[in-house]
């Protein structure tokens, strides 16, 4: 549905709605085709619901939010209906009833998602598999005894047999096999399209270490690409832009006003170009922050959290990778450009990426994890530089049937065999 | 000595002592220059043996990554030497907005503040600076807010209540800014190799102390506008050197605790709030750089422990307290975990503090649940001076 459509069509029901509801619903309609598939259907659902209630059932859900905002006094405030801004978030948040306000909110999300059955829940009895491959590639010095550790036992490590050819890594020999990839055989399906496969880049491993999906360009025409390192002129104009900014709500508004309306695509690495939903969501990424413009590392994090919350992908994959020490002066300045502005030569840390690849591994799998989708997920996590991966699935799972050592091969026949 | 209450307030009762004397005779070899001296400075520096308190505020840290079995390892002074000595707070609760200036100045107000962010508003209630200055007649060289983080501004120094404000106001002097802006300048105006030489560097820096460049660095020093008053700009590039040419790490807290030393050393305030925020390079998704910041406080809060027993100023009369402003959320938290400090969560709200030195005749574990807001009014105590009008009381375990 365009966005045009959508808000003529919901107006009248968004008048109905209390004031600080407003703004998120007016922000997804006018953006409604610059969203993916899964949230504009869950928008839909949502206001599809609203629209069937009585008038009773109506004010009977919103009651709570009505109450507090009552003892807020939003009335009086400045609060823009049209969509968030940074000046309403700080008006709710200053407020001595901002933690009531947001539990009653929640309660309309649950209480409607609860009635809808949620797409969640449909798309789960899809029987739809899906795949979340957690790459730590061989810069990251890991130990096998540690790597995992903080994953509190929800998964389980395999022991691997040696890999024989030196040219060859775990994750390579994984994304690999001519005619058997499992990116191969997770796109061969009845209506996939680029969003339902997110493959997300702390710098360029992935485009080498997938050569079955072929060059960036095409990966990035299959699936949804992302990848830090292709993104720098991206991430530098942007922050140029967010460099405007200054300490004060009003004016950081306007500037975040005016990058959501400009044209990215300028910036945009040529596939890019013609995915309008996936240069929206970079915008929202980078204005979210999250250290995604600084580092690859979170950048990558950062990306996974938002797909699954945004997107739903079938399959994610979230490479990890390095970056380099702070310097001294420029970093205490201008850490995120540090490498641009200083004399001094880039130097890697591995020791510091590994540390911050194995804590934002496991922040990508608990994302997922808040979603019904990814109830039964296979989550494959490898580090290259030990012969070990660690598997997240349910019990009955065939790769947990398997005597170990395995294979890196045969690890990857049973993912590919589970995507089908 | 101490304080003790007269008709003109609060007056200070004299130490005769050898020690004292013969700086008291040092000073007036120095007559001339005292004479310069703004009221507040002269006054102090005759008073060396009264109650001093040192507030170290870090920025946010879990429990898991501190007190905590495997967190202990980031914090090895504060889990061992330090804690020894101390009465130690594990629940203490941050109940106000978890934003850094709002939760500073509710330390230093002992009210929950709700005030813009990014300090573009002064706290609503009186600080403790000007309790302690209005109230109880503190010289204005006797207060001091020293710290790193940048989401402070100098309106944190002083409240916009009613009969208080700024003219009972700390200096605030903010280091990292001071970094900041020779960096700036030297990459704006084509010398970033300066930045890949030391002394260099350190010339870069001591331009910006110079004239105007001073006004952008966003501090309150003795009542300084458009210029750093000469010995505070003498101290200041004491601490420079002492950053520039140290063994350690050139980070903003690095700086802060050599400006916070030289201040200790050259002012002896009364009163001297730290804030360390190394850490905070959590918010860039960095969680090595942020054990780095965590270990850095760690080993800061160490040396500025030693600094209090080694000072004559400040020995034997000193309490400290060390405290982070909130935890980071939580992992899995939707607010992305350890990144932020939004969440409305124990991980967010529930740290620890540790108090050492006068106050403290007994270490021991507080138990029970303590706020931010508690620490005012207990500042306001071990220094003679008002009970607040706050909502915080004086806390249980420490001689005051």
């Amino acid at each position: 549905m365009k966005a045009e459509t959508s808000s003529v069509q919901y107006s009248k029901l968004v008048e109905r709605l209390p004031i600080t509801f407003r703004p998120f619903i007016n922000e997804k309609l006018t953006t409604m085709d610059r969203l993916f598939g899964f949230e504009r259907n869950s928008i839909e659902t949502f206001l599809s619901f609203l629209e069937k209630l009585s008038h009773s059932e109506f004010e009977l859900l919103f009651k709570p939010i009505r109450t507090v905002e009552t003892k807020m006094g939003v009335a009086q405030w400045t609060f823009s209906r049209e969509g968030e801004t940074l000046e309403n978030t700080s008006l709710l948040a200053h407020s001595p009833y901002y933690q009531e306000w947001r539990r009653a909110v929640q309660g309309v999300f649950d209480e409607v998602s609860r009635h809808t059955q949620s797409l969640a829940s449909q798309s789960a009895e899809n029987g739809k598999h899906r795949l979340i491959l957690i790459v730590l590639p061989h810069s990251l010095p890991v130990k096998a005894e540690g790597v995992w550790g903080e994953w509190s036992g929800q998964g389980r490590q395999l022991t691997l047999q040696a890999i024989n050819s030196s040219a060859a890594s775990c994750s390579e020999i994984l994304f690999g096999g001519e005619g058997e990839s499992i990116l191969g055989k997770a796109a061969d399906t009845a209506g996939y399209s680029a969003e339902d496969m997110w493959i997300l880049d702390a710098g360029s491993t992935l485009s080498k270490a997938i050569p079955a999906h072929g060059t960036p360009r095409e990966m990035a025409q299959s699936s949804t690409y992302l990848s830090y390192d292709e993104l720098f002129a991206f991430r530098e104009a942007f922050r140029d832009r967010m460099n405007w900014i200054q300490k004060d709500l009003a004016d950081a508004d306007k500037v975040i006003g005016e990058l959501r309306q400009t044209d990215v695509t300028p910036w945009c690495p040529e596939a890019l170009k013609s995915q309008v939903a996936t240069r929206e969501f970079l915008k929202e990424l980078f204005l979210s922050g999250n250290g995604s413009v600084v580092f690859g590392n979170a950048f990558v994090q950062w990306a996974a959290n938002e797909a699954f919350r945004r997107a739903r992908p079938t399959v994610l994959v979230a490479c990890f990778g390095m970056r380099n020490k702070p310097k001294p002066f420029t970093s205490i300045a201008i850490l995120e450009d540090q490498e641009h502005t200083s004399p001094l030569p880039d130097t890697a840390d591995p020791a510091g990426s590994a540390v911050d690849a194995q804590i934002l591994a496991r922040y990508v799998w608990l994302a997922a994890s808040r979603y019904e989708e990814y109830k039964d997920a296979l989550c494959l996590c490898v580090a290259d530089a030990i012969p070990a991966i660690y598997a997240i699935a349910p019990a009955e799972h065939n790769l947990f049937k398997e005597q170990e050592p395995m294979t890196v091969e045969r690890v990857r026949q049973i993912a590919r065999e589970w995507m089908s | 000595m101490g304080y003790t209450r007269g008709e003109a307030g609060l007056m200070l009762t004299v130490d005769f002592s050898k020690r004292n004397f013969l700086k008291a005779a040092a000073m007036l070899a120095a007559g001339s220059l005292m004479a310069q001296q703004p009221r507040g400075l002269a006054e102090q520096a005759t008073r060396h043996s009264g109650n001093k308190v040192v507030l170290l505020i870090s920025g946010g840290v879990r429990r898991q990554e501190t007190f905590s079995a495997k967190g202990a390892a980031n914090i090895p002074n504060l889990s061992g030497k330090l804690l020894a000595q101390s009465v130690f707070y594990p629940n203490i609760r941050n109940e106000g907005i978890t934003s850094h200036f709002n939760s500073t100045a509710s330390i230093l107000t002992g009210n929950w503040q709700r005030v813009d962010a990014w300090g573009n508003q002064r706290p609503t209630t009186p600080t403790i600076f000007e309790y302690l200055r209005k109230d109880a007649g503190l010289p204005a060289g006797d207060a001091w807010l020293i710290s790193s983080n940048k989401a402070l501004t100098r309106l944190i120094g002083a409240s916009s209540a009613h009969e208080y404000g700024s003219a009972f106001g700390a200096n605030v002097v903010f280091p990292k800014q001071l970094l900041i802006n020779a960096v700036e300048a030297a990459i704006q105006e084509g010398r970033k190799q300066s930045l890949s030489d030391r002394t260099k560097a350190q010339d870069e820096i001591d331009n910006i102390l110079q004239g105007s460049n001073y006004e952008g660095l966003g501090w309150n020093v003795l009542d300084g506008t458009s210029e750093l008053d000469p010995r505070a700009r003498s101290t200041i590039q004491r601490a420079v050197a002492a950053l520039i040419h140290g063994s350690g790490p050139i980070t903003g807290d690095e700086f802060t605790y050599w400006m916070s030393v030289e201040i200790m050393r050259k002012f002896a305030p009364t009163l001297l709030v730290v804030g360390f925020s190394d850490v905070e390079a959590a918010h860039f998704g960095s969680y090595s750089l942020h054990l780095g910041g965590i270990r850095n406080f760690d080993r800061l809060a160490a040396l500025l422990w030693e600094e209090i027993q080694t000072n004559d100023a400040y020995r034997g009369r000193t309490t400290l307290l060390i405290l982070p402003e909130f935890g980071r959320d939580f992992d899995g938290a939707s607010t992305n975990g350890f990144f932020n400090h939004r969440s409305d969560s124990e991980s967010c709200r529930n740290t620890w503090m540790i108090c050492m030195g006068k106050a403290v005749k007994n270490p021991h574990v507080e138990e029970g649940l303590v706020r931010h807001v508690d620490v005012c009014p207990t500042i306001a105590a071990l220094l003679g001076g008002p009970t607040p009008n706050g909502m915080g009381t004086k806390l249980a375990g420490l001689e005051i």
